[in-house]
């Protein structure tokens, strides 16, 4: 009798023990759903994406709005949430610091996925592929036909501040000096000064100054010479939002959408007119 | 302003001077058209001051948006700096140790800090901290429209209120250190005998301090605060950096873009010349209807 009852009264302690943990456990995961970027921004009727001006991912037309790949997919994605846009055009050096001080909700910025922001901020799924290429100067890199060529010592490389490129530049060209702007027409302005001799940028700038600037400028080496994922950047710690968001991607390519928004920005020039 | 009674009228070596520096810019641009053989595409640039709206007929573009976005920036850290400038000068040359040292700290802070640094720190850590707890973002986000609407006119678009905030107090403070110097200097510029005479009359402190010294400071204080305006707007392109769209952010904007970069740069250059140098102006007309008064 007297050990059935301990039997019992330990039952009863376990059930109590289980229900509270259940209950505890039910409001972390609510507590999660509701701290999550997604459930604000829907909760808010606004999502605010943070990005950088880089042709043709995002840039001012004409008239002041924003176009460009990277402007389509945030558009279409505020469309499908069902919440309208805000674009926060910022710096692609405070880019990070700037989602990490909930300045907006998630970087749509042509950003590549690197170990390095990786441990920083949480990537969706890859919605994008870049490629890092190479344009040079007709008088400073005279002759210069192969990647090899820039790597010695007295070349001088332009690339944009803390993008993949840089990083790129500085793996590829060791032995050349990397010289750093914050915007990428800073880069363009040496280079077509004929003050250094390449810059590196992701595809398809490159090949598409060379068409411009056909007299000073050409690619010593067709196509890219890295491949780089392409993704969403939101904070850590909200699995809900990056759910919601891979899913997104996973849907667009599957139904064609991003390739052929792709194609429209980085193969036809059809958007051109619309810039000056 | 050329009033001095044995002003130079030879103009020989002027006339050389003004020789020399139109050749030097001659070379200038010569230098420019070889070395670079820039493609010039002037044509492109007025579309971004005004356009051609079908709807709306003319309306204002990026740059003159950006304009009026350092214009108002410039005016709101003036009134703000203001404050925090005579309050720290006064606090500066107050007789208080303590009230001292925390003007003096305040002032050696800041003039101590590139410009730079301060707006970053305050953008990315003291803003992100402070906003959140005392409500600020929740409360833009939950404004009335037609207050949103007041303030669009006369800050900035609600969505960009947080950046304009924090480019404005950040701006405010480090201007206001300068503006507590010259306040300062104009106090103490006081002769000691006009405390003493105000104080022999009865007055308190603050009457002796309004009545008495201020107005004789002034003089000294104007000049170099009206200086200290146009700094401003100089300085105020320093918050392009977090992205508020005053008019170097939107140059640059406009750069990334259309990869028209002497064009922009220049056309932004003259942008700021005609806005500070019409400000000096008006300064002027100001000091000169100021000698009228004390």
């Amino acid at each position: 009798m007297h050990s059935r009852f301990r039997f019992l009264f330990v039952i009863l302690i376990m059930g109590l023990l289980l229900m509270a943990g259940t209950a505890q456990a039910k409001d972390a995961t609510h507590e999660l759903r509701d701290a999550s970027v997604i459930s604000k921004a829907i909760e808010r009727g606004t999502l605010r994406v943070g990005f950088s001006t880089f042709v043709p991912w995002a840039m001012n037309d004409k008239t002041g709005k924003f176009i460009g790949f990277e402007v389509d997919v945030m558009t279409k994605l505020a469309e499908d949430l069902g919440v309208k846009i805000e674009f926060v055009p910022t710096s692609w050096s405070g880019i990070i610091p700037a989602l990490l001080s909930d300045k907006f909700d998630v970087i749509i910025g042509g950003m590549s996925v690197t170990t390095e922001r990786n441990l920083k901020v949480n990537f969706t799924i890859p919605y994008d592929t870049t490629g890092m290429a190479l344009v040079a100067s007709k008088s400073m890199a005279k002759g210069f036909d192969s990647l090899a060529d820039f790597n010695k010592e007295d070349v001088i490389i332009v690339a944009r501040i803390g993008s993949t490129p840089a990083t790129a530049a500085k793996a590829f060209f060791p032995k050349a000096t990397l010289r750093l702007f914050d915007k990428e027409t800073q880069c363009m302005q040496e280079l077509l000064s004929g003050r250094v001799h390449a810059f590196v940028a992701s595809a398809p700038l490159p090949a598409h100054s060379a068409v411009e600037h056909a007299d000073k400028l050409f690619l010593p080496v067709e196509g890219t010479f890295t491949k780089e994922p392409v993704a969403f950047a939101v904070r850590k710690g909200d699995p809900d939002t990056l759910n919601v968001l891979n899913n997104w991607i996973r849907q667009k390519e599957a139904q064609g959408w991003l390739a052929e928004r792709k194609h429209y920005w980085f193969e036809t020039l059809d958007w051109a007119s619309q810039l000056k | 302003m050329n009033n001095h009674p044995r002003a130079r009228t030879s103009h020989t070596l002027d006339v050389l001077l003004l020789f020399l520096l139109a050749m030097a810019a001659g070379l200038f641009f010569w230098r420019l058209q070889t070395r670079f053989d820039y493609d010039w595409n002037w044509t492109a640039v007025p579309q971004f001051l005004f356009r051609l709206d079908p709807e709306h007929g003319w309306t204002a573009n990026v740059l003159v948006h950006g304009l009026l976005t350092t214009l108002r920036l410039s005016i709101w850290t003036t009134v703000l700096a203001l404050g925090i400038g005579v309050a720290a000068g006064l606090a500066a040359s107050s007789r208080s140790l303590f009230r001292r040292l925390i003007a003096r700290t305040y002032v050696e802070a800041v003039r101590n800090l590139p410009p730079l640094v301060l707006v970053f720190i305050f953008y990315f850590f003291i803003y992100s901290v402070l906003a959140p707890l005392i409500g600020l973002d929740d409360a833009i986000r939950a404004m009335p429209a037609w207050l949103g609407n007041i303030l669009a006119v006369v800050c900035d678009e609600p969505n960009r209120l947080p950046g304009f905030i924090s480019g404005v107090i950040t701006l405010s403070i480090y201007e206001g250190a300068y503006i507590a110097e010259i306040v300062r200097g104009g106090v103490e510029s006081v002769d000691k005998g006009q405390w003493e005479a105000a104080a022999s009359l009865g007055l308190p402190r603050s009457d002796q301090l309004r009545l008495v010294v201020l107005p004789q400071a002034l003089k000294v204080i104007i000049p170099p605060l009206t200086g200290q305006f146009i700094s401003t707007i100089k300085d105020s392109a320093i918050v392009s950096v977090i992205s508020i769209p005053e008019l170097t952010f939107q140059g640059l904007e406009l750069m990334s873009a259309t990869y028209l970069t002497f064009e922009v740069w220049i056309t932004i250059t003259l942008m700021y010349l005609v806005l500070t140098m019409g400000c000096a102006m008006l300064a002027r007309k100001l000091e000169r209807s100021l000698r009228w008064r004390f």
